[in-house]
């Protein structure tokens, strides 16, 4: 039975290899228009010189739309399942972290060293998250890299410190990734009113388009996977409960 | 470039191992993620081919990669988080109903309940 089960497996692996693998190997030379066309109007089109960013807020900003909503759909999932466990009796024994002359609970999540790092780390993780938010537009980043960033700040802030800030609080993370939802939405059709379609860029000018519109939808975009992503890890944490 | 894509299709494989042959669900998280990152980073490998410049526009950049693939992967990464927390919510879900992350071991205390 057991050495079946093996030959199975292998046999599995085997032709998903084989199914793969022509994939990888294969030689086509990689097509240069859609990169040559980008190169020439990314700039003039959008406002952006971060190509990546010209495409995913400015041509294909209907798609980030859809991606923010899979990621709403996911912690809502998220935070359903977790809060209907609820928190059982956490068995002091076996899961703690802290070591015996620390004087912390032995449940927490914490130990004197997580505490001094992830507190001193916090704010700097934070504001770096903010810079690669803000300058999404003319350097590598972006909303959604900037927000990852400032979701490890809050983490590390949840983590390091005993302190109850609003920022680690899930009600009120929550409350910001909804609110931010709704202002991508309202930023989607704006457009709508100066004539420039749906996510287009409400302020028109003539000569050289603004980035402003570009760095608006990263604001948002990277508050709402900031404080989502934050969400799920201070769920995961267990601590939904503490504020 | 024959290496980097030897090592990938290996990553592909590893992860598609550990869904298959893990018992474990969380090891078996852990290999869709690993396919995940097999897929981002062949894509990044294919734009990257047509040039060696990172895809920002300004004084002296000429021979940029293809910035859609990023474009694209972004967008996969965004989905790869969100699928790999849904999936380990549902995993502490299955360990609290069964208690236990062994995928033979819940199918059967799940069989005998009924």
């Amino acid at each position: 039975m057991k050495a079946l089960t093996r030959m199975k497996i292998m046999l599995t692996i085997l032709i998903l290899g084989l199914a793969v693998l022509p994939v990888l190997l294969s030689d086509t030379p990689w097509p240069v228009q859609a990169r040559d066309y980008l190169f020439e109007t990314a700039k003039s089109d959008t406002g952006a010189d971060n190509t990546v960013s010209a495409i995913y807020l400015g041509y294909r900003a209907m798609d980030t739309l859809g991606e923010t909503l899979v990621l709403l759909v996911s912690i809502t999932g998220t935070m359903s399942i977790l809060i209907n466990l609820g928190r059982n009796k956490v068995d002091e024994e076996s899961i703690g972290f802290s070591l015996e002359p620390e004087k912390l609970p032995r449940h927490s999540l914490r130990t004197n060293l997580i505490e001094v790092v992830a507190s001193k780390l916090g704010p700097i993780v934070l504001l770096f998250g903010l810079y690669v938010m803000l300058y999404g537009h003319i350097s590598p980043g972006g909303g959604f890299q900037g927000g990852v960033i400032v979701a490890s700040g809050i983490v590390f802030l949840a983590l390091g410190t005993e302190l109850k800030t609003k920022l680690t609080n899930t009600i009120v993370l929550s409350r910001i990734e909804s609110l931010s939802f709704l202002f991508l939405v309202l930023a989607s059709i704006s457009g709508v009113f100066f004539e420039s379609g749906f996510f287009g860029n409400p302020v028109k000018s003539l000569q050289n388009i603004s980035p402003n519109f570009i760095i608006l939808l990263n604001i948002i975009i990277g508050m709402k996977v900031g404080t989502s992503i934050a969400v799920m890890c201070i769920a995961m944490m267990g601590g939904s409960h503490d504020h | 470039m024959i290496i980097e894509r030897i090592l990938i299709f290996l990553l592909f494989i590893i992860g598609f191992a550990a869904i298959v042959a893990m018992p474990n669900i969380i090891k078996k998280i852990f290999g869709l993620n690993l396919m995940n990152a097999a897929v981002v980073l062949l894509f990044i490998l294919e734009g990257s081919r047509i040039g060696d410049q990172a895809p920002i526009l300004g004084d002296g950049v000429k021979h940029i990669v293809d910035p859609i693939p990023q474009a694209l992967m972004l967008t996969a990464i965004v989905i790869g988080v969100c699928v790999s927390a849904l999936a380990l919510a549902l995993a502490v879900r299955l360990y609290k109903a069964t208690g236990s992350l062994d995928i033979n071991v819940i199918t059967k205390r799940l069989e005998s309940e009924h």
